[in-house]
């Protein structure tokens, strides 16, 4: 046997994660990572998420046990339900480190606390990011995620913004791709909201930024035709495939 | 929200066709998830569903609520149906109502007595039942059919099953309710009640109470058109795991200006089903009255959210469709915020609702270009030549779950059994290793040796790289900074090593695969690829993978070549009988002179 055939296989999430990786690295893009166990300040209340709000019902949270009691001090534990935690982190070492205007993207596993079937799972990759500046615009969050698809699904692909809510962005909208003739709903984004970036210490009246998050499990699936997002995690070599 | 098609049309006549409209609300407004054809008493009608957005729930979650939007949004005419509503002649009341409490901002009461319950008129039945509503009697429906129709949850007491006043206070401990379906409730301090000098008759905005149900010997009713405060109202359904209705529309904020709407569509409906009913004067407690606001933002800064192009003509276009009332001054607009839309707070605010009125499809795409020198991020960059490095050392990456059975760091409530985060990767290893073993036929591999890089918790957050293969005795595994010890100081991120494939993904079958091999003589210096032509040629298509060759000697002036085959049905466990059969038929072709000009032998 030649040396290339004793190589290993990559698993799919993975490639697919090093491709959008080096798209938005080609825009100018900076990776970041982060923890998986997040404080609830950063997964919810920097990102402007009220406390007790019908919002919270849009993520089924993992809150952790603390083995020493809740205190007030630390905050809550959660396994964080989107990586713009990350982005969060980023965006606020950016301000403090003086790199305005800056862009970051991260892909992460993350959690939610619902029953599994084959379009759900309690695990799934995120890819988040951020782009914050004088004058980013929407016309920017457009040009960028209209690339990131077409690079990621092909160049007949279309892509289009749809009205939506997330607490952290203002406004806010729906990313929908429509691929071998059916609309799908990929991410969504927005502009950051004001008190996002107050949160992150930033002047919200000289920089502005958009943002945007969604499933990479879910790109996985639409580009290869994978049936069930739980296949991801069974640790079966057969997935492998591509 | 299930939205009649119908329905909305007594407010937007001029509305165009339900597909139409679908698409409208799903660019201007909210998803529409999607729109069911029905026909109801030889009528059509279409029901849509739309996923109304959190912040919008305040005044779209109501027929009149997106029709009066789908109005000012098509510019077409929008029927306010407020001055057709018939006002009841009313008397003095002794209604007596006290708020003791801030969580509710306003109570609006009224006593009607003499009313008749029974069935409801036909066009109130239809009505609910078109959008899934089922008809109780005409007291409660008329209840329910107002807050479809404006949004305004209410309730209705039997005014006979109450005793003096009615106060709006916070529970005792463990004061105990039974609600209107029969469960019982036991309160805690800071759950809001509806209450008689005596007892509590209602849970606040949550639901009502079996004690002052409206039955059918029910003559003298009081009305409820109340508003609560939106964190209470979540609290106290939370604790008592209550879904209503009325709840959805309270916990995501109702303006307490909606509240006289409410009362005054509810007096009509019950006075057009009971017309001989004595209306009393309306009681109306407004505690805490809703402040008029201004919002105040730049027709420039609009432009520099959207990127696009707005000028200030675009925005008072719009203005003037949806009755806003404003000044502008050199770009700069001063808004009264309707008392509905609670959701206007800043000048983002704004940029949203131009933004979705226009059309997201008005702003055109551009790539921007910052002046950003991004870095590398350390963990990324070990993370990735760790895996680099044992793909090139022949093992493949598999990820596990992270949740398991036993652990250090628990989560509180979890959908599933295992609530413990994993300590380390090597259980899943293992486990992913008795898989692949067992289909390593399948998977045409001499050995199987994996890896997976992730997170642990032990009970602190690590990132842990292991491998396992079936010719070691145990998974490795120790920390990533461990196992990047060696790393070069100048890894370089830019050589992203993946090939992007746009093949699409086979499926494999979860049923148990049967392995044959045969061997066969034939004559010296005849090449395998005969043989593995005839195999595949006679195999069926349950042979689900190439014939392996495994061995090949020669002896004397003949050649042994060994194959594997190995077959898998989609669709069921095979039998060993059937793949007898097949094997037999290959044997007799081989062994055929005709197949080969010689006639081959099985050994």
């Amino acid at each position: 046997m030649n040396e290339e055939s004793k190589k290993g296989t990559i698993h799919p999430l993975t490639l697919l994660a090093n491709q959008a990786l080096q798209v938005f690295s080609e825009l100018g893009f900076e990776i970041a990572t982060g923890p998986e166990l997040e404080s609830d300040w950063y997964n919810f209340y920097v990102l402007n998420f009220p406390k007790d709000h019908p919002a919270l019902d849009m993520q089924d949270t993992f809150w952790v046990r603390d083995p020493e009691g809740e205190s007030a001090t630390t905050g809550k534990k959660v396994l964080r339900t989107h990586t713009t935690t990350v982005t969060a982190r980023a965006v606020e070492k950016a301000g403090i480190d003086g790199r305005m205007p800056c862009a970051f993207i991260s892909i992460g596993k993350v959690f939610r606390n619902e029953a599994t079937d084959i379009t759900h799972e309690m695990q799934f990759f995120q890819i988040d990011g951020t782009m914050v500046g004088e004058n980013i615009s929407i016309a920017d969050l457009k040009g960028v995620l209209t690339h990131f698809y077409k690079k990621m699904l092909g160049p007949e692909v279309e892509i289009e913004f749809r009205p939506s809510f997330f607490p952290f962005t203002e406004p806010s909208l729906e990313v929908f791709a429509k691929f071998k003739g059916k609309w799908l709903e990929m991410m969504g984004s927005g502009m950051l909201h004001p008190n996002v970036l107050r949160n992150c210490g930033l002047d919200s009246s000289k920089v502005q930024g958009f943002a945007f998050g969604g499933g990479l499990d879910r790109i996985a699936m639409i580009k290869w035709g994978i049936p069930d997002v739980r296949l991801f995690y069974q640790g079966d070599l057969r997935l492998n495939q591509f | 929200m299930l939205y009649s098609y119908n329905w909305l049309k007594w407010y937007i006549p001029d509305a165009p066709e339900a597909d139409k409209l679908a698409d409208i609300i799903t660019y201007h407004i909210a998803e529409v998830e999607n729109v069911k054809h029905s026909v109801f008493d030889k009528k059509e009608d279409w029901i849509l569903d739309i996923k109304i957005l959190p912040n919008r729930a305040h005044d779209l979650l109501s027929h009149l609520g997106i029709a009066r939007e789908l109005g000012s949004l098509l510019n077409i005419n929008f029927v306010d149906p407020t001055s057709k509503y018939k006002i009841p002649e009313s008397k003095p009341t002794k209604l007596k109502i006290t708020i003791d409490t801030e969580k509710c901002r306003r109570y609006m009461g009224r006593i009607i007595r003499g009313v008749k319950v029974g069935p409801s008129p036909e066009w109130i039945v239809k009505h609910l039942e078109s959008i899934g509503q089922r008809s109780i009697n005409n007291m409660v429906d008329a209840a329910n059919l107002v807050m479809f129709d404006c949004g305004q949850p209410t309730h209705v007491f039997d005014l006979n099953k109450t005793s003096g006043e009615l106060i709006v206070r916070e529970a005792k401990n463990e004061e105990e309710l039974t609600t209107l379906d029969n469960k019982e409730l036991k309160l805690k301090n800071y759950n809001v009640v509806i209450a008689d000098s005596k007892k509590a008759l209602a849970v606040a905005g949550v639901k009502g109470g079996k004690i002052a149900e409206v039955d059918n010997n029910t003559k003298d009713i009081i009305l409820e058109i109340a508003n609560f405060d939106p964190i209470s109202v979540r609290k106290t359904a939370q604790y008592l795991n209550i879904f209503t209705d009325a709840r959805k529309r309270f916990e995501n904020d109702l303006s307490p200006e909606l509240a006289p709407h409410g009362m005054r569509e509810l007096s009509a409906l019950i006075l057009e089903m009971c017309p001989g009913a004595i209306f009393e004067d309306i009681v109306d407690v407004y505690s805490q009255k809703q402040e008029e606001r201004k919002l105040l933002f730049n027709v420039e800064k609009i432009s520099k959210i959207l990127g696009a192009n707005i000028d200030v003509k675009d925005v008072t276009n719009i203005f003037k469709r949806y009755n806003f009332f404003y000044t502008e001054d050199s770009g700069i607009f001063t808004i009264a915020v309707p008392a509905m839309r609670l959701d206007l707070e800043i000048e983002e605010d704004m940029a949203e609702e131009i933004g979705r009125i226009m059309g997201y499809d008005k702003v055109k795409p551009k790539i921007p270009g910052i002046s950003f020198i991004p870095k590398t991020d350390e963990t990324y960059a070990k993370i990735s030549w760790a895996r680099n490095q044992l793909l090139s050392e022949g093992y493949s990456e598999v990820m596990t779950y992270t949740f398991c059975d036993k652990g250090e760091v628990e989560v509180m409530q979890s959908a599933s059994d295992k609530k413990f985060l994993r300590t380390n990767l090597s259980d899943g290893l293992k486990e992913s290793l008795k898989l692949n073993s067992a289909n390593v036929l399948l998977l045409g591999m001499d050995t199987v040796k994996i890896f997976e890089i992730g997170t642990v918790w032990c009970p602190n957050e690590e990132i842990h790289v292991s491998y396992f293969g079936d010719t070691m005795p145990k998974p490795e595994e120790m920390k990533l900074e461990d196992y990047c010890k060696n790393i070069p100081s100048d890894v370089s991120l830019s050589t992203f090593h993946f090939q992007p494939s746009t093949r699409r993904f086979a499926p494999w079958s979860l049923f148990p695969f049967i392995v044959r091999d045969i061997a066969v003589w034939v004559p010296e210096g005849e090449s395998e690829e005969k043989l593995k032509k005839i195999l595949k040629e006679n195999a069926t298509n349950l042979l689900i993978k190439e014939p392996y060759i495994f061995d090949s000697f020669t002896k004397e002036d003949r050649t042994s070549y060994a194959f594997r085959l190995v077959f898998q049905s989609y669709d069921r466990t095979l039998t060993d009988a059937e793949i007898n059969e097949i094997m037999s038929k290959i044997t007799n072709k081989i062994k055929d002179k005709k197949t080969n000009g010689i006639g081959w032998q099985v050994r």
